[in-house]
């Protein structure tokens, strides 16, 4: 057995979580708190889901060592890159864009927190 | 409401398996334990995009599911095949059902950021919005305590209590943050969790909330859910690694066991009450009936492509595998009620 690293903390009502986006701020880091869990936008970290570092005009499955799946790599052949527009269309309801997608993630309904979205997304490409 | 007509096929299911660990079991050995171990599959159909992730039996032999992508819980009479769902709130997205102490479906609803509390004798639906300044959690799974307390996981890196009598709710921080998934009891009453970014099992002190933090002998595994069986172990399923994981809490001991298959990919685990321990490969599009007396594998294939069986759980004689990917149920009735 490993060592015992730590011990969970009481969540204090204005406390962060360890790394997630904050509730207060940019609006658009806010609602990335609905991605956090299963994707980074630091480059090159896959956590259940690829990075999206630099999502916004990157081809589609095309991280390296990262198993899409195959509504994925379908979506892919089909519009070769992420823009804008798709990917507003994606996060709203991920299933009808990519039948079978392995994403869990419903839809971000409002499009307000969608355009916050991914104008945040299009600053993380540095 | 959707009621659906019901059962899409019945089929019996005899597929074996070998293992490196069985495979100087003879012929004979073999047909003998398959027809000790001789099970029915009933797949019944689900509302098309319900989407479900996990299940959990319901009273008068029912099947509850959560049907995540239409923010709704699901009711399966296996019996006749009928499905009704029942609508959980206009931003629902469900993921986890148990049964609690109760007999209430108790709900970790990611799309409303709450615990749900549905009770099947008036059909009330209870919210308990998590405190605000956690934000969105992505709640996950939840389990009962020995005290009655739900506990529950948010893979943004929290996990929490509520307690059904007064409805107080405590949300605490990960200590290595995002990931928490799976959660169980052990049939003593203590709580466990695993962390799937963290790659970490947790046990929680029941009084002080406290997690503390049991690493795996290899880092990275992607520890993604966990189940107790009968004695007190906790089998583990290891997503990045294809591993099966069984933890001793008495003494610490871990033990290994590699999903068979090209590119392994170990998602929910179950323990039946036989011992069988049950997990889904979403690599070999499967989920395993692993016997850890014989160290023997079972395949069951999933009814389509891309099942993606996300959690499994049943009661005496059954299992169920949600298909989050075919929106059926399958039933695995294994002969001991």
């Amino acid at each position: 057995m490993r060592p015992v690293l730590g011990v969970g903390a009481l969540f204090l009502s204005a406390a962060a979580l360890a790394g997630a986006p904050e509730p207060a701020g940019d609006p658009g880091r806010i609602a990335f708190q609905k991605c956090y869990a299963c994707h980074d936008v630091t480059p090159g970290n896959d956590v259940a889901g690829p990075s999206l570092h630099a999502i916004v005009g990157r081809p589609i499955a095309a991280r390296p060592g990262y198993e899409y799946s195959a509504a994925l790599r379908a979506l892919a052949e089909r519009e070769g890159r992420w823009n804008e527009a798709l990917l507003d269309r994606f996060i709203a309801d991920p299933e009808a864009v990519a039948p079978g997608t392995s994403m869990t993630f419903t839809g971000m309904r409002d499009p307000r927190e969608r355009a916050d979205l991914i104008a945040w997304l299009g600053r993380q490409s540095e | 409401m959707a009621r659906l007509p019901a059962i899409l096929a019945l089929a019996a299911s005899m597929i074996l398996t070998a293992s490196p660990a069985c495979a100087q079991q003879t012929e004979e050995e073999a047909m003998a334990e398959a027809a000790a171990s001789a099970t029915v599959t009933k797949v019944f159909q689900l509302p098309e995009g319900s989407r479900p992730h996990d299940a959990a039996p319901a009273p008068d032999g029912k099947v509850w599911y959560t049907a995540q992508r239409q923010g709704a819980l699901g009711i399966l009479d296996p019996d006749t095949g009928a499905v009704r769902q029942v609508p959980l709130g206009a931003d629902s997205a469900p993921h986890g059902v148990i049964q609690g102490p109760d007999g209430a479906a108790w709900i970790t609803d990611g799309g409303q950021n709450a615990i749900v509390r549905y009770d099947p004798k008036t059909e009330k639906i209870d919210v308990w919005k998590l405190p605000e300044g956690a934000g969105y959690t992505n709640l996950n799974t939840g389990a009962f305590d020995g005290d009655g307390i739900h506990w529950f996981t948010g893979q943004n890196g929290i996990y929490g209590r509520i307690d059904p009598r007064t409805g107080e709710m405590d949300v605490f921080k990960d200590p290595e943050g995002r990931g928490p998934y799976g959660i169980a009891a052990t049939p003593s009453g203590e709580i466990y969790y695993v962390s799937l970014a963290g790659s970490h099992l947790a046990r929680v002190d029941g009084k002080t909330g406290e997690a503390t933090i049991i690493e795996p002998p290899t880092a990275d595994v992607g520890t993604r859910r966990v189940w107790a069986d009968s004695q007190g172990h906790l089998w583990i399923s290891g997503w990045n690694s294809g591993e099966l994981y069984r933890y001793t809490p008495a003494s610490g001991e871990w033990k290994s066991w590699k999903l068979p298959g090209d590119k392994p990919k170990a998602y929910a685990v179950y323990v039946d009450d036989r011992g069988i321990v049950w997990v889904s490969d979403f690599g070999a599009n499967a989920v395993l009936a692993f016997n850890p007396e014989t160290e023997s594998w079972r395949s069951f294939p999933g009814s389509g492509p891309e099942a993606n069986v996300r959690q499994i759980l049943g009661r005496a004689g059954e299992v169920y595998l949600p298909e989050s990917g075919t929106d059926r149920l399958m039933i695995v009735y294994t002969g001991t009620p």
